[in-house]
């Protein structure tokens, strides 16, 4: 029972990545609604594109539970690496559950803008703004999931650990791909601005990489589990 | 990937650390390589702009920052030597001044700052400043992790039991440090060189 338990959630994974990505395709948020637009021109990609936005932004907020179900999901792996003691495997399942709110937050301001598109063009930029800045500036819980994810499995010491080790240096790596986002704050164009390389595409792409990643190394790790524990299997 | 930890004889070619460190490395030079084929290539749109802010870089503070870092690394190289064949408190002694040389490189990052912001040169100021703050700024962040693995790993030879079972971690740690050296002295040469 456990091991299927623990395969409905790590599947999730695939869940998410796949209705999410869905959404930003839906929503035409690939690539991002440039900062450096005026009031009116963003006005008038949301009153052109209403529907098909409403519907790609729905997605992506229908998405975000299965963050917390993936985060359990490793969560309970990361408990037979820690013991009955586990703060690495709760602060990453508490960073994981709060980064659920992010695409829920990016979500509601969005919805917000295409909501009323006859209303004032400066409002709707200012929702935008906030949808944006909320997906993409919010990198604390992110980077404190994959830290407390890395750590914990470099500090495997079992002869058939749960993870293989470079999972552990591979997830502090991601940690530090999530920081640049805190530069949007200071840029409308640009790399750093939030449609530029630092703050979108590379996060962006390492963000649904490591959804995929962490899924098959998950799997991995529940089938061994599934092997060496029988009795967990039944 | 094992998860012991063999000290390996000198004739066989030898890894330093475990293979997965390397892949954090990897990983990161190539992000600092995206990030300056992008001041490359945003420099080439106004190389004349560029050439004429570098005048206002302090070349000194970069270049004394640049020899205690060469110099930093060295004796984590010695401290780690020293750790290999027994020699802990030549390491403990290493890592110590090694610590100090990346605090010194801190310290002086603060003064080159504040000197560029009492001269009004912030990271709004133009593309080149923005450049400067953004590179030495996330340069900044990787010291303040490799000063913290430093600490981390001056612990682990303060231990009275340290044996070489700890070497693997010892090389793991330090091979961070050589990366922040590499990197700033790319930087230096982007940033304050370049013609």
């Amino acid at each position: 029972m456990n091991i299927r338990n623990q395969l409905i959630c790590a599947w999730s994974a695939v869940g998410f990545a796949s209705i999410c990505l869905a959404g930003f395709l839906f929503a035409n948020f690939i690539p991002p609604i440039s900062p450096n637009l005026s009031a009116e021109e963003v006005a008038a990609i949301y009153s052109e594109n209403v529907l098909s936005m409403r519907f790609g932004i729905l997605l992506i907020m229908s998405s975000a539970g299965f963050i917390c179900s993936f985060a359990a999901a490793l969560a309970v792996q990361m408990k037979r690496i820690e013991g009955d003691l586990a703060p690495f495997t709760y602060a990453q399942l508490g960073a994981g559950c709060i980064s659920t709110l992010v695409f829920v937050f990016a979500g509601v301001f969005w919805t917000g803008a295409a909501f009323r598109p006859d209303h004032d063009p400066e409002l709707t930029r200012m929702l935008n703004d906030l949808g944006w800045i909320t997906l993409l500036m919010t990198f604390a819980p992110f980077i404190i999931q994959n830290i407390a994810l890395g750590l914990c499995i470099l500090s495997d010491k079992q002869a058939n650990p749960v993870f293989a080790r470079w999972v552990g240096y591979y997830n502090l790596w991601v940690a530090v791909l999530f920081v640049p986002g805190g530069l949007l704050t200071f840029f409308k164009t640009g790399p750093f601005a939030w449609d530029g390389l630092f703050v979108w595409w590379v996060p962006f792409a390492v963000f649904f990489t490591w959804y995929l990643v962490m899924f098959y190394i998950l799997l991995g790790a529940i089938k061994r589990q599934a092997q060496s524990e029988p009795t967990v299997a039944a | 990937m094992s998860s012991t930890y063999e000290v390996t004889d000198s004739a066989k070619p030898h890894l330093p650390g475990e293979s997965g460190v390397w892949m954090f490395i990897i990983g990161d030079v190539l992000i600092f390589s995206l990030l300056f084929s992008v001041f490359v290539y945003d420099r080439s749109q106004e190389v004349a702009l560029f050439i004429e802010q570098q005048q206002l870089l302090n070349q000194t503070f970069g270049l004394v920052n640049t020899l205690l870092l060469l110099t930093s690394s060295w004796l984590v190289a010695l401290a780690v030597h020293g750790a290999r064949t027994g020699h802990l408190s030549q390491a403990r002694g290493c890592f110590v001044l090694a610590i100090l040389g990346g605090i010194g490189f801190v310290v002086i990052k603060y003064f080159e700052w504040s000197e560029k912001l009492t001269a009004d040169l912030t990271i709004e100021t133009n593309n080149f400043f923005m450049y400067y703050y953004l590179m030495t700024g996330i340069h900044l962040m990787h010291m303040f992790i490799g000063i913290g693995v430093l600490v981390f790993l001056w612990q682990c030879v303060r231990d009275a039991e340290f044996n070489t079972q700890g070497m693997g971690v010892l090389e793991s740690g330090a091979c961070f440090w050589p990366l922040v050296d590499i990197v700033w002295i790319a930087l230096f040469a982007l940033l304050y060189l370049m013609r």
